[in-house]
């Protein structure tokens, strides 16, 4: 009888929460979708037309925009992918796999902006790189008169891109090689007399891919729209079509609202066309054709071409930590130019200067990101349970969790934009929370679920043999067996919050500013000293929310045992 | 005899009345009362909290916002919050769709800081608070309306006493001395210059203010007649006036820095740029800009300013009120510290900001003229007599259209 009851509650909790959950992002879709067709009933506008996709197309250089969008979703996903699977090729067998986790975690705690920021430091013409070879073997007594970066073709901006989305997908795929006896089988290729490639080519990545295959499509969606890389690494004449959204959505023309909606559906269908043609891409791969001639290709003796790619992994490694250690450098400096390679003097002034004036903002990017993800992990564990009581299997309830992922959130925001508006809501800090949680949740999701789901239920037989009732149970047996789970899923749900940009800079509208939003801004003001140091927090804050979660978690398991 | 004299009496306290209630209808703010209404502006301006949404590129003026924001926070317990803008027209649109929604009052913006096409387009679609209100404030008393029109001119649009005079500016560029003999001072000399050093030369990406401003400047010196800047842009009569500016674009824009394809995106990336010496000059609004950039360590102590021989754009900058601010009186007490001569000197100090002020010396006591007089002037920053010449803001119509056909022509290759 009981039971009964608690199921009648569980639905009705459960259809609750989905519809809190779609309500946000139907009205942020509608928000850009509507106006994009100019209808937008408080601004007078009742009647649909196609107007406005005539306007965006007609705004100059917006096809080159478009395909800038297109190429750099595209190629960034597919590099990143390749890369990660030839560094995890490599390790796989030496004992550095081990410790990789550890190795890549910075790298995959840093904002994009971060990384960003960073290759600005080494390829502009005063930067690193020329520094180096300069003036002993150049002759340049000033920076070069070069056109490098950031380039016509946005290539250092899916360069960025891969050097961040590497580290995330080797990561994924650590987790999907724990989930089959990826050692069998790769000796098993080995004993077959395929090379160390070839196995992992035809035996192990298909088995990865199948699991990471939802990570993949959110990477394409993320890097094909993504704006604060694209505001400090993309061309700017014109930029990507992000940025041109964001220009178009803060201009004070009278039609603004309606094309940057128009821009955000077209970025919308971006995406969707990528998806569509990666898998497309996948049906191709995975033709019998294409295997054979793939086989043809790995029979050859390309031993060359290996250590290069290997050579290349390790260039795209350094880079990332170079960039990452010079920006540092900059924040202590003075007077470091051009073509000094080390910095003169070492100071803290602008360390000091830059703390006492931000400290506030710093304060409030650890408590938002705090508050985001301690609220995400419960929503996630609630949610979970729910499922489990109501014995609902793959619930496609819960595509619902992805959708934020999927549709550009720079589309997301406009249209979120417009029924703030209309709502009248005023209370920055709570709907920067509630936004963010959109974009959190996932995350936290995709690492704590299958931990929750995949306790043993001979535990929660026991448990339940003992009188313990369902939040007994999971008080006392569910959270401590996945608490080592729970306490990454919470470091990481936190480590995204404190990287958004675009959810921060549109519902936090200057009134609610993250470090985030302000390193933008000191890398849009050119500011090396002051960004070095921004940089500098940038880095410690997710590093300390990891090394702390890390003791937690050692201490965790102390007291259970 | 006796009622005579009462009668009179009667007369003269009638009269009295009648002169009085005559002064107080046409002068609302006769003196005396105005000390009171003051007194209640004070009053309802106690503890509240306002949202100053204004430019926040810069960190000397945004340090400057902030010492200002603790003084009144001493002074009158209000609470400033500055909301760090990137670009004015982006409050400007969300004032307007505020407008669009009725939110009539509570809007999210209560003061702004602005000028230009902003105003005016702020002034258009009435998003302001009431005409003449700035001449309730106490300390405006410092200010000589009448002998400085452009304090109450703002690009060409009269403002209605709608928006604070809050500091003066003009375009000036800046140059290492150590590298360069004599700057080009003239849009021919700097197209001769950058013909012969390709790559040297950038300015801020339009719409940027300041990029936008120097393509004005450059329209400016070249067009046939200035006087047709004065008056609203006519779309298709006035077109052909913007072709000198288009050639001379064409012809040097690809010698410029980046081959013209990338532009640093505000006048700040550009003192980074001078410094690296990716480029030869860099240009600002803040008269003071080279000499703060020197004292702060990002400039070499041999940079030095200078503007055009015709002379350069010159604007005063505001900040208004718009029409919704949730509270008024708050702003309206913040407004009047910003223009007391505590705050502009602190202002036009090299050491904090460098704007000059607004103020006039001869309205003050001996004792501030004296303050006034003593400040000393960044090494880098020139004197009045250099900043002599003047040119007049064009009409804010030209702006729209010189952004729009720029971004089209060079902003967006396909």
């Amino acid at each position: 009888m009981a039971s009964i009851i608690y199921g009648q509650i569980a639905k009705i909790i459960v259809i609750f929460i989905a519809t809190l959950a779609i309500i946000p992002i139907i009205s942020g879709f509608f928000g850009f979708f509507l106006p994009s067709f100019g209808y937008f009933p408080i601004l007078g506008k009742n009647e649909f037309n196609l107007n406005y996709f005539y306007l965006s197309f007609s705004i100059p250089g917006i096809s080159k925009s478009i395909t800038l969008s297109f190429f750099t979703g595209l190629g960034s996903t597919l590099l990143a992918l390749f890369f990660s699977q030839v560094i995890l090729l490599y390790l796989f067998k030496t004992r550095v796999y081990n410790y990789i986790k550890i190795i890549i975690s910075p790298l995959l705690a840093l904002p994009h902006i971060t990384m960003a920021i960073g290759l600005i430091f080494i390829f502009s013409p005063s930067g690193l790189f020329f520094r180096l070879i300069s003036p002993w073997l150049t002759e340049f007594e000033r920076p070069p008169n070069i056109f490098i970066m950031p380039d016509d073709y946005g290539f250092f901006l899916i360069l960025g891109l891969v050097l961040k989305e590497i580290p995330f997908f080797i990561l994924v795929s650590l987790a999907a090689l724990q989930e089959f006896s990826a050692r069998k089988i790769f000796d098993l290729g080995r004993s077959l007399q395929n090379s160390n490639f070839s196995s992992w080519c035809i035996l192990i990545f298909p088995l990865i891919y199948k699991k990471i295959r939802l990570v993949i499509f959110i990477v394409i969606a993320f890097t094909a729209s993504v704006v604060d890389m694209s505001l400090i690494l993309a061309p700017s004449t014109p930029s990507t079509l992000a940025i041109r959204i964001l220009q178009t959505y803060q201009s004070s023309d009278a039609d603004s609202l309606f094309i940057a909606s128009n821009l955000a559906l077209i970025q919308l269908f971006i995406i969707i066309i990528l998806l569509l043609f990666w898998m497309i891409l996948e049906k191709i791969v995975s033709h019998k054709l294409f295997f054979i001639f793939f086989m043809k290709i790995l029979s050859f003796k390309i031993f060359f071409i290996k250590k290069l790619l290997f050579i290349t992994s390790l260039i795209f490694f350094f880079l990332s930590v170079l960039g990452i250690i010079s920006s540092l450098l900059w924040g202590f400096s003075q007077n470091w130019y051009f073509p000094n390679f080390f910095p003169k003097n070492i100071t803290f002034d602008v360390f000091t200067n830059f703390y006492n004036e931000n400290r506030f903002i710093i304060f409030i990017s650890i408590f938002i990101s705090f508050i985001v993800s301690l609220i995400s992990s419960l929503i996630t564990i609630i949610w979970v349970e729910l499922i489990d009581i109501l014995k609902i299997k793959k619930s496609f309830l819960e595509w619902i969790i992805f959708i934020p992922l999927f549709i550009p959130q720079i589309s997301f925001l406009v249209g979120i934009q417009s029924f703030m508006i209309f709502f009248n809501f005023d209370s920055y800090l709570v709907s920067l929370i509630i936004i963010q949680l959109f974009y959190v949740i996932p995350y936290n999701f995709i690492i704590l679920a299958p931990s929750l789901r995949e306790i043993q239920k001979d535990l929660i037989i026991v448990a339940t043999s003992l009188g313990k009732n369902r939040f007994q149970r999971l008080i006392n047996i569910k959270i401590p067996i996945v608490m080592s789970s729970l306490l990454t899923s919470f470091a990481i749900g936190m480590l995204v919050s404190f990287s958004l940009y675009t959810p921060v800079y549109f519902i936090g509208a200057g009134r609610v500013t993250t470090l985030t939003v302000e390193a933008v801004n000191l890398a849009l003001s050119g500011s090396r000293q002051d960004l070095g140091v921004a940089t500098f927090f940038q880095i410690l804050i997710p590093i300390l929310i990891l090394i702390s979660v890390a003791y937690f978690n050692k201490k965790m398991i102390k007291w259970r045992l | 005899m006796l009622t005579n004299i009462k009668n009179i009496f009667v007369k003269i306290i009638f009269n009295l009345c009648l002169i009085y209630s005559l002064i107080y209808f046409i002068f609302p703010s006769f003196a005396f009362e105005r000390n009171n209404d003051w007194k209640d502006v004070l009053k309802k301006a106690y503890g509240q909290t306002i949202y100053f949404h204004a430019w926040g590129g810069a960190k000397n003026i945004n340090s400057y916002i902030r010492w200002a924001s603790s003084e009144v926070k001493k002074k009158y317990n209000i609470t400033i919050k500055h909301v760090k803008v990137s670009d004015t027209a982006n409050v400007v649109s969300k004032i307007l769709s505020e407008k669009n929604v009725n939110k009539n009052n509570n809007g999210t913006v209560d003061l702004v800081w602005i000028n230009g096409e902003n105003f005016s387009l702020m002034k258009t679609n009435n998003l302001l608070f009431s005409e003449r209100w700035i001449f309730d404030l106490p300390n405006s008393k410092f200010l000589d309306f009448s002998n400085n029109p452009s304090l109450l001119n703002d690009f060409g649009i009269p403002t209605d006493g709608m928006e604070m005079p809050w500091g003066v500016s003009q375009l000036n560029f800046y140059y290492d001395t150590k590298y360069i003999n004599s700057p080009p001072r003239s849009a021919l000399e700097l197209k001769e210059y950058i013909m012969k050093n390709k790559g040297r030369f950038t300015f801020p990406q339009p719409p940027d203010f300041v990029g936008t401003s120097f393509l004005k400047q450059i329209l400016i010196e070249l067009i046939s007649d200035k006087s047709l800047l004065k008056s609203k842009y006519v779309p298709h009569e006035h077109e052909k006036e913007l072709d000198p500016l288009w050639q001379w674009l064409d012809e040097v824009t690809s010698h410029f820095w980046r081959n013209g394809k990338n532009y640093p995106s505000n006048y700040l990336a550009m003192t980074e740029l001078v410094a690296e010496r990716e480029i030869d000059f860099g240009m600002a609004f803040n008269i003071a800009h080279a000499s703060n950039s020197i004292s702060e360590g990002k400039l070499s102590n041999s940079v030095r300013s200078y503007i055009h021989k015709k002379g350069t754009l010159a604007n005063v900058h505001f900040v208004a009120i718009p029409y919704n601010s949730s509270n008024k009186a708050a702003s309206k007490v913040f407004v009047d510290f910003l223009i007391s001569p505590e705050a502009q000197i602190k202002k036009q100090n090299k050491e904090f900001w460098g704007d000059p002020s607004v103020i006039s010396i001869n309205k003050l006591s001996q004792k501030w003229k004296k303050k006034f007089l003593m400040l000393p002037r960044g090494v880098a920053t020139l004197t009045n007599e250099d900043l002599k010449m003047k040119l007049e803001e064009p009409h804010p119509s030209w702006v729209k259209v010189i952004e729009d056909k720029w971004i089209k022509k060079y902003g967006s290759s396909d």
